[in-house]
This record gives structure tokens, sequence and C-alpha cells, in this order.
């Protein structure tokens, strides 16, 4: 015992400059990662809603769960994380085998330079962009609607097609990022397989059930987790399109958070809120996590 | 065998498969290129051009006359702020990541486990962001750049991408070198860096497009519109002039159009290098861990 008490020290002197390098790293972490997280014990307290910090127990979570915004938060995230997984998650899996097979490899990186630039964009561009599409009054979208004797639709207001919006918004922003990562991963599929495929009379559709997709399997396991472990944290997308008029229908968990804690100063409230939330998407990281290492012995973690 | 071949090839419905794909990612190409193009010419337009008129594809007038008013704007000193920022920002990020990097790919570090875990957890437990503004406002950083810099700088996913290509580098490389007395640092400088160029060069450029593009952190930290960056700026533009339609001075579509080119700027400029670096292939090997 006390033999390895020793070589873990001789080690430690050993790697002294090593460990070093190492330091403003996990000092970063310990302020702006732990620090942050045992702040969450916070929503145990009346922090931000009176100058005595006392102990409240769970106050805040039975006012949370008292809540209809909170359910309204919670419902629209529901939502819109299924209509991610839905509409969004195979769109880069099809994008990137029709693109694939394109016959002229330049013609391939134009397509795939062109769809990938919009992910590099900041949701304010995106959403600046889509504001302006989408404008009453001098809008792309309103002047077609206009000309085939249409009414003109205030959309960014409208909360029937704010969801909408939000889908095909981040659908414009992100597909690319997919794109790019299915080919890439298409294009390290050994090509004897497709010939062997083909000795055996299978078609090109046939091909790509019976060998592209197999082979980009655990591929598409990774980028589902991937996007598991954010569907719930939705935030930055919604905090700069959304407004007063459609809080309805897209105030989500992190979004109310937010304006509880910061805007209207109920801090412990707001991290209640966050803490739950979080919480939600570790168990449904670690889940999948769990479900992906079963069914396909593959995991991220 | 040959013949089988071109038939399968030369079939009718392969043919009307390849022309309907050909069009349908040529549409897809239009749908990502026609808004950033309406944005481009938009921007050069004259006043009267862009008046309630569809000004869609093609360019009726061509005047700068907005971008010289930018330039004598509050939102150039924001641009070159944002630029200052994120420059000073990636600078920051890669002097604690590349070394971090470096060691957690060291296969014989001690409390390696350990590291890599209190790490990874950091990636499955979201901090959330009331708590992560009360410790910033406890540390005293709330309306300084500080805040825009420090508490952002690190970026795990980076981090991990750094380590991963770090580890596949030969062991003989450093091994060699430690043997030759070079200590850690020199190794880093002198062996690790040279080979790591192309990732070094890529995770450059994602720090610096996330640091011009972070737009709620600079909101929650920075309360003073003479310190905030032009990604604030033009979604006030954008969204708050809109929303209140009744009233408001309304300012033209080629103003705000110019604004936006410049919140793309950086990112048009860079964009070709990143694209790079992305088709070879550096990201997918290493978002498996």
């Amino acid at each position: 015992m006390k033999n390895k008490k020793v070589r873990l020290i001789d080690r430690i002197n050993q790697q002294k400059f090593l460990l070093l390098l190492l330091l403003p790293a996990l000092l970063w972490y310990l302020l702006f990662r732990y620090i942050p997280m045992m702040g969450n014990f916070l929503a145990l307290t009346n922090f931000g809603s009176s100058i005595h910090i006392k102990f409240v127990g769970l106050k805040n979570f039975i006012r949370l769960f008292q809540s209809l915004d909170f359910y309204r938060a919670f419902n629209n995230t529901l939502i819109l994380s299924f209509a991610n997984i839905v509409f969004y998650f195979p769109l880069p899996i099809i994008l990137a085998i029709l693109m694939n097979e394109l016959y002229h490899v330049k013609m391939k990186r134009l397509v795939q330079f062109i769809v990938y630039i919009p992910y590099f964009f900041s949701w304010v561009v995106v959403g600046s962009i889509f504001i302006t599409m989408l404008s009453p009054t001098s809008g792309i979208i309103n002047k077609i609607i206009e000309f085939f004797g249409g009414k003109s639709i205030y959309f960014m207001v409208s909360t029937f097609w704010f969801r909408p919006i939000l889908i095909i918004s981040y659908i414009w922003r992100q597909v690319g990022y997919g794109t790019v990562i299915y080919i890439a991963t298409i294009s390290t599929i050994d090509p004897e397989l497709y010939d062997a495929a083909k000795v055996d009379g299978a078609n090109h559709f046939q091909r790509v059930l019976h060998v592209t997709l197999p082979c980009i399997k655990s591929t598409i396991a990774t980028m589902l987790l991937l996007n598991l472990s954010h569907v719930l944290l939705i935030f930055d997308q919604i905090i700069v399109m959304q407004n007063a008029a459609v809080y309805a229908v897209s105030d989500v968990l992190r979004t109310y958070s937010y304006r509880e804690g910061l805007e209207n100063m109920n801090i412990a409230y707001g991290i209640a809120v966050g803490l739950l939330t979080s919480l939600a998407t570790a168990i449904l990281v670690l889940s999948t996590n769990k479900a992906s290492k079963k069914f396909l012995d593959e995991s991220v973690f | 065998m040959k013949k089988i071949n071109n038939k399968i090839k030369n079939s009718f419905g392969r043919k009307v498969f390849v022309v309907f794909n050909g069009i349908l990612l040529f549409c897809i190409c239009l749908v990502f290129i026609v808004p950033l193009w309406n944005v481009l010419i938009t921007s050069v337009a004259k006043d009267q051009d862009v008046l309630g008129n569809v000004y869609l594809i093609v360019p009726k007038s061509f005047s700068l006359k907005q971008y010289s008013r930018i330039l004598q704007s509050g939102y150039f000193k924001s641009f070159v702020r944002s630029i200052i920022i994120a420059t000073i920002g990636t600078m920051f990020s890669m002097t604690i990541t590349l070394p971090a990097g470096y060691t957690l790919a060291q296969k014989n570090l001690v409390g390696r486990n350990l590291f890599m875990n209190l790490i990874i957890i950091t990636m499955i437990f979201d901090v959330g962001l009331v708590p992560f503004y009360v410790v910033v406002r406890m540390y005293g950083l709330i309306n300084t750049y500080f805040a825009l810099v420090i508490p952002v700088g690190l970026s795990t996913f980076n981090l991990i991408l750094i380590k991963n290509f770090i580890s596949s580098i030969p062991d003989s490389l450093i091994e060699s070198a430690r043997i030759d007395g070079a200590n850690e640092l020199i190794i880093l400088i002198k062996i690790i860096i040279p080979v790591s160029i192309p990732i070094i060069a890529a995770i450059t450029l994602f720090y610096f497009i996330q640091y011009w593009n972070r737009y709620i952190e600079v909101v929650m930290f920075i309360h003073d519109n003479t310190k905030t960056t032009l990604q604030v700026l033009l979604r006030t533009l954008m969204f708050e002039s809109e929303s209140a339609t009744t009233g408001a001075e309304s300012v033209y579509d080629n103003f705000k159009m110019a604004i936006m080119v410049m919140g793309m700027l950086p990112v048009l400029v860079l964009y070709p290098f990143i694209q790079r670096y992305f088709i070879s292939g550096i990201m997918l090997g290493s978002i498996k861990g």
C-alpha cells in the first residue's frame, strides 16, 4: 500500500511538467464548469428573489410543477425535439447518398461546398436571412404568395407558422454538416463491396440499401446520439428568433429558464428549471449510449 | 460480364434517375445560394430600388453608399471590436487547449482516466445558463471584455479533437526527444506543433468563428452597448425593428443587408480554408472520440 503511494508520488513528480501543461485547462473546468455545477444547489434557496438568502427546500420545484408556463415549455421542447428527429435527422443521410450518385467528382465537391456554408453562420445571421425572406412587406416568399393571388402572411408572429419556420431554418443551417460527415464515411467504403454486389446482380438501389446503409450505420448511430444529446437543450436558435407573440408555441425549457432566471431575476427558480433540463438530457444521453453499445457495439462516451 | 454492366448503367430507369438527381441537387443548391445572393445584391442597391420592390436575383443598381454609412457608424466600431475579441479569444483558447490536448494524449499519464472522465462529464451534464451567469458575476467579470473570452475560452469538443490527433502521432518521435532530455514544452513546440499544423489550423478557425458568432453570452455578460459585438447589434436591428413595425423609424433593407454582410464577412473569407479541413475527414474519426 505504502509502496503504491510512493510510486504514485514518484510518477507525479516525473510527469510534473506534463501535468503543468494541463493545469490551465483543469483550472478552467473547475472555475467555469464545476463551480457553476455546484451553483445548481442554489435551486434549493430563494436566491435572487430576496436579499436574505435562505434555504427553502424543494419549494422552487413544487412551484415549477404547478406552473402552466413550465408545462408549456416542456411541451414545446418535446414537440420541437420530436420534429427535429423526424424531419431533420434523415435528411443528411438522403442528401449524402444522392450526392454520392453524382458522376463528376468536381460537381460533388461543389454541391458539398455550397450546402455546408450556412453551418458557419451564427443564428443571428441565419435568423436575419429568414426574417428578410419572410418579411410581410418585402420578403420573397410573400411576393410569391401575392403573385399567385394570395394574401401576404406575417410569418414571424404567426403561432401557426413559427414552428415550421424553426424547423426549416434549422435544416437550412445544419443539413450540410451532417451531409459532409456521411459523405466522408461513404467515401471510406471499400469499392470491392459494390463490385461484389454488382456481380450478384444488385441494381443501384439495392446496392445503396445493402451496401451503403449497413456500412454507415455506426455513423448514423453516432449522429443520432449527438442529436439526442442536444435536442432538449435547444436554445440559441430560439432565443434569437422568438418574440413575445410566439412564446406560446416556441418557449422551450432553456428559454423559459433564461427568462425567469435572468430577465425576471428569479434566479433560484430559473436554476431549478435548468437543472431539470440538464438531468433529463443526461439521462437521455446515457441511455441512448447504452442502447447503442448494446445493439450496435458502438458508443460515443 | 461487361455487357451486363453496361446494360445496368445505361438502363432507362437509371438515366431518368441521373437526370432527376442532377436537377434536384441543383435546386437544393439554389435554396442555399439565392438567399445569400439576395442579401449581397440588396446591400449594394440604391435606396429607390429596394423600397417595397421585388429585389431578388438580378441587381438593378450598384452603390457602396450603405457601406460608407456603416464605416462612420457604431456598427463599424462593433465590427472591429468583434474582430479583436475573436482574435485575442482564439489565441487564449489555443494556449490552453493545445498543451492540455498534448498532455491528455500521453498514454501513461498519471490520472489520465480521471481527467478524461471529468471532462466528459461536462459534455453529458449541461451546466445551465443561470448558474453560469451567477458564477461569472461572482468573479466580477460582468461588463468586462474578459467575460467574452475567459468563461467561454475552452471547447471540450475542440480539446478532444486535438487530443485524438496528437494520440495518433507515433510515440517513438516523442520518446526519443525525452531521452535526449528535452522538456515537455520544448517537445510540444518543436516536435508536436510542426506535425500537427492541419489540426491546429482547423481548430484555430473553429475557435475564431465560435467567438465571432457568439450571441447569448454577450447579451448575458455585457450590458453596455458601447462594448457589445456586431452580432448583438445585428440582432437588435433585424428583430427589434421588425417586431415594432409601427412608429419606429424604418431602416431601409439595403442598410440592414449591408450590416448582415458584415456579420457574415469573416465566415465567408475563412470558409474555403475550413472546408478543406473538413473534406480531408479530420472530423470524422474524431467525433467518435
